[in-house]
């Protein structure tokens, strides 16, 4: 052997290719972000221009101004966040008590009933929009928030309960045993053990429910023909009249749509790491 | 502290009954160890004392009080899981003083048990760790402490060291022995390790299928075991067993060698029979029968020989260091006053009468 220290040889491929590859799938990925961004300061004028701009002479504040002070963007935006908020909030309560009872209780009918939970995920959309309208008329709850709060749970919520059933299986049942050795009731197992040690799982259902709900458009389009429970897709789409379309203002209120998004995504980031329940078990 | 009957318990799974009436009686104070083959239902029937288990029939009392309809919060027992089962979230101090703060117990109460518990257990420089910094013989501890803070009635151990590697598991062997020497509180053991069995328990309850196949202490069972299960499962290396025929006070065996017997047996002549003797029951004998070696494994302390004895191939532990080798015979003579004989059908061990 020569006395020169040996250096474990990579495997795989070579350094600058990943960096490469890894570089243009972001910009790839990036791209449309940023040409919203891009798009949304510059002049009506700028937008248009062949060859496109790359970066506006005069940047521009004045989409974002039409947006926040001279549209319906800001309430619209309020009623996107009530019912995103309050269908998420709702479908997790429910998904937290239906998965609990899939993964860790036996009863008659489990498959059966596991399976019709994603059988209203299977129908499209098209499909069921008259039955709920005509369901939420009979209600009175078209253009309310609480029609929209309903429906959205219904369409996230089958989803949600796979997800978080597979996770609470996941978890290893002698802890909620020992909880239950050690006083707990099954309430207090589910709050105190298994909740706690599902962190990834209950934000990946959360930032699923709130995301799909977020951008949900054919149901609001239907069901919201108020002003005062639209959400912000439909916003968006009012900015397109039949015989023009403001792409300034187009592109400023995406901007304003799609921040809540990027900060849930950016705060979650540390939650949906896994590994929570490490050190339970034999390891 | 508390005793615990168990009276002609049951249990099924749809039509399969695995627990087909077992009876056990455990004094106050006593450290008892179940001990069988996987799937004899030691650990269910452990799991059914917890209340982790329904009882389909017969009657679970602790301290003379009938448990079977009770939550295992209220039966006042403390249970130590093979996989540890320690709370992740929760550092080894909330691990241990869990249940006491379920019990709404006053916050120094709490830590003044988890202290001692610690203490006890050489815990104390670890008790603000998280589960997953710990070692597995550390996790071990903890999950002991967990169960000795709350001073329950009977502890349960749910084969608890068998995660653990060969020399970690001789030590915290001792100290579950000297805890238990300390705290005086009924301990059930689940083990499936006779070692483990013959060393801990004050009496040991051996099952197999579902059923109770002798209740005694260590010695008696390795000296009088009821059965041909008990003698085989019992020791290490297990007891030869040789299967012949019994002709007036000696044993033929399969190729027609006579064994003399010390005693004759109450049963007729020409049933079949099992003659049972342990490894260490052979001695060198010029005048004994001869063997054929088989295997020689030397440990140092003494040589285990595998031979070819009457047409069964036995194993005999000799303390003397004999040199032998595969091929070669030796001439061993059985101990007559260690034999052991078996009823060929039933497998009931034959007494001297």
């Amino acid at each position: 052997m020569s006395d020169t220290t040996l250096k474990l040889k990579r495997t795989g491929m070579p350094m600058p290719l990943v960096i490469v590859g890894s570089a243009l799938l972001v910009l790839v990925c990036l791209f449309p972000f940023w040409w919203m961004g891009l798009s949304s300061i510059k002049t009506l004028r700028e937008l248009y221009t062949i060859p496109p701009i790359w970066w506006p002479s005069l940047p521009t504040l004045d989409n974002y101004r039409t947006v926040l002070f001279e549209s319906n963007i800001p309430r619209y935006f309020l009623n996107s966040v009530v019912i995103s908020v309050g269908s998420t909030a709702l479908a997790l309560i429910l998904a937290i008590f239906a998965s609990y009872g899939f993964a860790r209780f036996d009863f008659k009918g489990k498959p059966a009933l596991q399976s019709f939970v994603l059988i209203g995920q299977l129908l499209p959309t098209a499909a069921i929009i008259v039955p709920l309208f005509i369901t939420l008329r009979v209600l009175g709850l078209v253009n309310s928030y609480w029609g929209l709060i309903l429906v959205y749970m219904i369409i996230t919520l089958p989803l949600s309960v796979w997800m978080l059933t597979s996770y609470f299986r996941a978890i290893p049942v002698e802890l909620e045993e020992a909880a239950i050795i050690d006083g707990a009731s099954r309430i207090g197992v589910l709050f105190r053990i298994t909740l706690p040690l599902s962190v990834p799982g209950l934000v990946s259902v959360l930032v699923y429910a709130f995301v799909t709900t977020w951008n949900e458009f054919i149901f609001a389009l239907c069901f919201a023909t108020d002003s005062s429970v639209k959400t912000l897709p439909i916003g968006l789409a009012e900015f397109s009249t039949e015989f023009n379309t403001d792409w300034g203002a187009v592109m400023a209120a995406s901007m304003v749509m799609t921040l809540p998004i990027a900060i849930l995504f950016l705060s979650m980031q540390r939650l949906f790491v896994g590994g929570m329940t490490a050190g339970a078990t034999k390891g | 502290m508390g005793s615990v009957s168990i009276r002609d318990v049951r249990k099924s799974y749809g039509s399969m009954e695995i627990l087909h009436g077992v009876s056990i009686d455990i004094a106050d104070g006593e450290f008892v160890v179940l001990v069988g083959p996987s799937g004899c239902g030691k650990s269910t029937l452990l799991r059914m004392l917890a209340g982790l288990e329904e009882i389909t029939g017969g009657e679970i009392a602790i301290d003379d009080k009938v448990v079977n309809a009770l939550h295992p919060k209220e039966r006042d027992i403390a249970m130590v899981f093979q996989s540890y089962a320690l709370y992740p979230h929760m550092t080894v101090a909330q691990n241990m003083g869990f249940s006491l703060k379920l019990g709404r117990a006053p916050k120094e109460e709490i830590g003044r048990r988890v202290a001692k518990a610690a203490d006890m257990l050489s815990l104390t420089p670890y008790l603000d760790r998280y589960p997953r910094q710990l070692s597995g013989g550390q996790r071990q501890r903890v999950a002991m402490g967990r169960a000795m803070v709350r001073d329950p009635k009977v502890f349960l151990f749910d084969e608890p060291l068998s995660n653990l590697d060969a020399k970690l598991r001789v030590q915290m062997r001792s100290e579950i022995k000297q805890n238990h020497q300390r705290l005086k509180t009924t301990t059930v053991y689940v083990t499936h390790d006779q070692i483990e069995a013959m060393t801990m328990a004050d009496r040991i309850v051996v099952m197999h299928d579902g059923v109770v196949e002798q209740i005694g202490t260590p010695l008696e069972l390795y000296d009088f075991p009821r059965n041909l299960f008990v003698a085989a499962f019992i020791g290490s290396p297990s007891m030869n067993i040789l299967s012949g025929k019994l002709s007036g006070n000696s044993f033929i065996t399969a190729d027609s060698s006579a064994i003399n017997l010390p005693f004759i047996p109450a049963s007729t002549n020409d049933e079949t029979v099992s003659l049972g003797i342990r490894p260490e029951h052979f001695a060198l004998d010029p005048n004994g029968m001869a063997a054929e070696v088989i295997t020689v494994e030397p440990t140092g302390s003494e040589t285990q020989v595998a031979m070819l004895l009457g047409g069964h191939e036995v194993v005999a532990v000799f303390r003397e260091r004999i040199t032998t080798r595969p091929g070669e015979c030796l001439t061993v003579k059985l101990d007559p006053e260690r034999i052991h004989l078996f009823d060929g059908q039933s497998g009931l061990r034959l007494g001297q009468d």
